[in-house]
C-alpha cells in the first residue's frame, strides 16, 4: 500500500513539468532579461542590473499606464460589483423568463474580449456612432467618448465592466441561494425592515461570494489588455494603455525587450501587493454557518 | 409590520403589485445586453455604400457580405485552426490536470491549499508580463508557428485551475474505491481511466467548456506566436476583416465574418448554458 502510494506522485509528473516549462521558466527567464539591455532579437545583450526599474520610475509612460491600470482594475471591479449584486438580487425573484434573462446577460461573456472591443468600437465612434446616434434622438449634441487618454479609460472600464458583470451576478446569485432561508426569517421576526436584513443577514453571509467576485475581477482588470487594442490601441497618444499593453508596446514596437521585461515583473509584483490583502482581509470576515 | 409580512395572502398581493416594473427593468437589461449583436447583425446585412445609421434596418437586405464571407478560405481555414487549437488544449489540459489532481490527492490530503495558493499566484501573472520570456522560449524550441505549442501553452497555463477544481472533487470519493480496484488487479493508470475519471463526469464537462471557449477566443498569444497566415485561428481572420489599416475597409462584409465567426460560440452556448453557468457557479463557489 505504501509503495503504490509513493507511485502516486508519479502520475502528477506531466502537469508538474508543463508548468514549469511554460509558467516558471519564462518567469525566470522574464527576471534575467529584465536584467539586461536587449532589442528583442539581436545577439548582443548588456548587463545593466537594475537599471531597467530605475528607469521605470522616471518614465511618464509607467506612470500614466500605472494609473490607467489601477482604474482599469479598481473601476472593473466596483461597477461589475455592484452591478452584479444589483442583478442577483433581482434574477433572485421569482418572475416568468428569470432563466432566460440570466442566460442573456451571462452571453457577453462567451465572446471574445477582442471581438467585443471591435463590436463596441463602431458604439463609441464619433461620427455614425451608436452612443451618438443615441444622443441624437434624445436631441443632445454628440460627444467624442474617445476624446483624452481619461474618457479613453472611462469608456473602456465601462465596456470591459459590461461585458464581465454577468460573473459577478453568477457568483452572487450562486451566494444568495445559499443562504438558507431561515435566517432571513429570523431576521424578520425580530423586525428588522427590508434593508436591515439585507445589511445585517445578507451581507456577511455572502463574503465569501464577494471574496471571489472581487478578487477574481480585481485580477482580471488590472491585466487588462485586448478590449483596449481593440477601442482605442492605447491612444491618444498613449494615454489609454494599461501596463500590460505596455509592455507590448515596450516589446514589439519600441524594441525594448529588457526594459518591458521589467515593467512585466513590476506588473506582476503590483497585481500581487494589490491583490493578497485585499484576499486575506475579505477572507478573515467570512462567517461559517 | 414584520408580523404582517408573514402573512401569505399579503405576501401574495405585494408579489402581484411588484410585477410589472419587473418586467420593465427585464426588458431594459434584454435590450442593454443584446444591443450589440444587434447592430453586429445589422451591419452585416448592408451594402457598402449603406452609411446610414446603425441602429436602423438597412435600406436594402444584403446577403452578399455572408456569400462573400463563406466563400472566404481563410475564415474556413481559421474555424480549421481555432478548431485543432481547442481541441489540442482541452485534451492535454484536462488528461494532464485530472491525471495530476488524482496523483496529489491520493499521496496527500493537504495538497488542495497548495494548488489554490499557487493557482492564485499564477492567475495574477499578466500574460503580457512574460510575453518575452514566452515568445523566446516558443522560438528557441520550434513552436513559434505551430498549432501544438500554443496549444501547450494554453494548456499549461489552465493546468493550475483546472487541477484545483479536481482536486476537490477527487477527494470526495472514498479511496475505497481505489483499493477495490486494486484488489481486482488494476493498476493506477488503469484505475484512473476506468473508476476515477467516470466519477468525475459533471466537473469535465464544465471544465472541457470552459478550457475549449478560453483557446478559441484568446486574442494576445496567437497574435503574437501564429504569424504565418496559414495558422490564423478565427479571431484573427476576423480581425484582418475589420483592419482598415491599407484603405480599403468593408465593414459590412467583416461584420458578416464576424457573426459567422461567432455562431459556433453563440450554438454552443444556447444548447449549453445551463453547464456552463452550473460550472461556474461550482468554480466560483469551491
Amino acid at each position: 500500500m505504501a509503495a503504490r502510494r509513493r507511485k502516486y506522485i508519479y502520475i502528477a509528473i506531466p502537469a508538474v513539468l508543463l508548468v514549469l516549462a511554460f509558467i516558471l521558466f519564462p518567469l525566470i527567464n522574464a527576471v534575467k532579461l529584465s536584467l539586461y539591455k536587449w532589442n528583442g532579437y539581436s545577439q548582443s545583450m548588456r548587463f545593466i542590473g537594475a537599471d531597467n526599474y530605475v528607469k521605470a520610475f522616471s518614465d511618464k509612460f509607467f506612470w500614466s499606464s500605472l494609473g490607467n491600470t489601477l482604474i482599469y482594475g479598481f473601476g472593473s471591479t466596483l461597477l461589475q460589483n455592484l452591478g452584479g449584486l444589483a442583478a442577483a438580487l433581482f434574477l433572485n425573484k421569482k418572475f416568468v423568463g428569470r432563466n432566460a434573462l440570466r442566460a442573456i446577460l451571462y452571453m457577453p461573456i462567451m465572446i471574445s474580449p477582442f471581438l467585443m472591443g471591435q463590436i463596441m468600437y463602431y458604439f463609441v465612434q464619433y461620427e455614425g456612432g451608436v452612443f451618438n446616434e443615441l444622443l441624437g434622438v434624445l436631441g443632445m449634441n454628440p460627444v467624442y467618448w474617445m476624446e483624452s487618454g481619461l474618457s479613453s479609460t472611462i469608456m473602456i472600464t465601462l465596456i470591459n465592466s459590461w461585458q464581465y458583470m454577468g460573473l459577478c451576478m453568477i457568483i452572487y446569485l450562486a451566494g444568495l441561494q445559499n443562504i438558507p432561508e431561515m435566517y432571513r426569517e429570523a431576521a424578520r421576526l425580530d423586525g428588522a425592515g427590508k434593508f436591515a436584513e439585507f445589511r445585517k443577514v445578507t451581507v456577511p453571509l455572502l463574503i465569501p461570494s464577494i471574496t471571489t467576485a472581487v478578487v477574481t475581477n480585481l485580477i482580471g482588470g488590472l491585466k487588462l489588455y485586448d478590449v483596449i487594442v481593440a477601442l482605442s490601441n492605447g491612444g491618444p497618444n498613449r494615454q489609454s494603455m494599461s501596463l500590460a499593453f505596455y509592455i507590448q508596446v515596450l516589446y514589439f514596437n519600441d524594441e525594448s525587450a529588457g526594459y518591458a521585461s521589467a515593467i512585466g515583473i513590476l506588473t506582476f509584483l503590483m497585481i500581487l501587493i494589490i491583490t493578497l490583502p485585499i484576499n486575506a482581509l475579505l477572507r478573515r470576515r467570512e462567517v461559517e454557518y | 409590520m414584520s408580523m404582517t409580512a408573514l402573512v401569505p395572502q399579503k405576501k401574495g398581493r405585494l408579489h402581484k403589485d411588484v410585477k410589472w416594473w419587473y418586467y420593465l427593468i427585464a426588458i431594459l437589461l434584454v435590450l442593454v445586453f443584446l444591443l450589440p449583436i444587434y447592430v453586429l447583425c445589422n451591419l452585416s446585412f448592408r451594402t457598402i455604400q449603406d452609411l446610414g445609421s446603425k441602429l436602423q434596418l438597412p435600406y436594402i437586405l444584403n446577403l452578399g457580405n455572408y456569400i462573400t464571407a463563406f466563400q472566404d478560405k481563410s475564415l474556413w481555414r481559421g474555424f480549421g485552426n481555432s478548431i485543432l487549437l481547442a481541441g489540442e488544449t482541452v485534451i492535454l489540459e484536462i488528461l494532464i490536470s485530472a491525471l495530476g489532481a488524482y496523483g496529489l490527492a491520493r499521496s496527500s490530503n493537504r495538497i488542495a491549499e497548495g494548488i489554490r495558493t499557487f493557482n492564485m499566484a499564477i492567475m495574477m501573472i499578466p500574460g503580457t508580463a512574460l510575453l518575452v520570456g514566452t515568445y523566446s522560449l516558443m522560438v528557441n524550441f520550434g513552436m513559434a508557428n505551430t498549432i501544438w505549442g500554443l496549444a501547450l501553452l494554453s494548456a499549461a497555463g489552465g493546468i493550475p485551475g483546472t487541477m484545483f477544481m479536481y482536486v476537490n472533487f477527487v477527494a470526495s470519493i472514498p479511496k475505497a474505491l481505489d483499493e477495490a480496484a486494486m484488489i481486482d488487479g488494476a493498476g493506477i493508470m488503469r484505475t484512473f481511466l476506468q473508476i476515477i475519471m467516470p466519477q468525475l463526469k459533471a466537473v469535465t464537462v464544465t471544465r472541457v467548456i470552459m478550457s475549449a471557449t478560453g483557446s478559441w477566443n484568446n486574442y494576445l498569444m496567437p497574435m503574437y506566436l501564429l504569424q504565418n497566415k496559414s495558422k490564423h485561428t478565427v479571431i484573427l481572420v476576423i480581425k484582418a476583416a475589420f483592419n482598415t489599416g491599407n484603405g480599403i475597409g468593408n465593414l459590412p462584409l467583416a461584420c458578416a465574418t464576424c457573426v459567422l465567426g461567432l455562431l459556433p460560440i453563440i450554438i454552443l452556448y444556447i444548447f449549453l448554458q445551463r453547464y456552463i453557468i452550473e460550472g461556474q457557479i461550482d468554480s466560483s463557489v469551491k
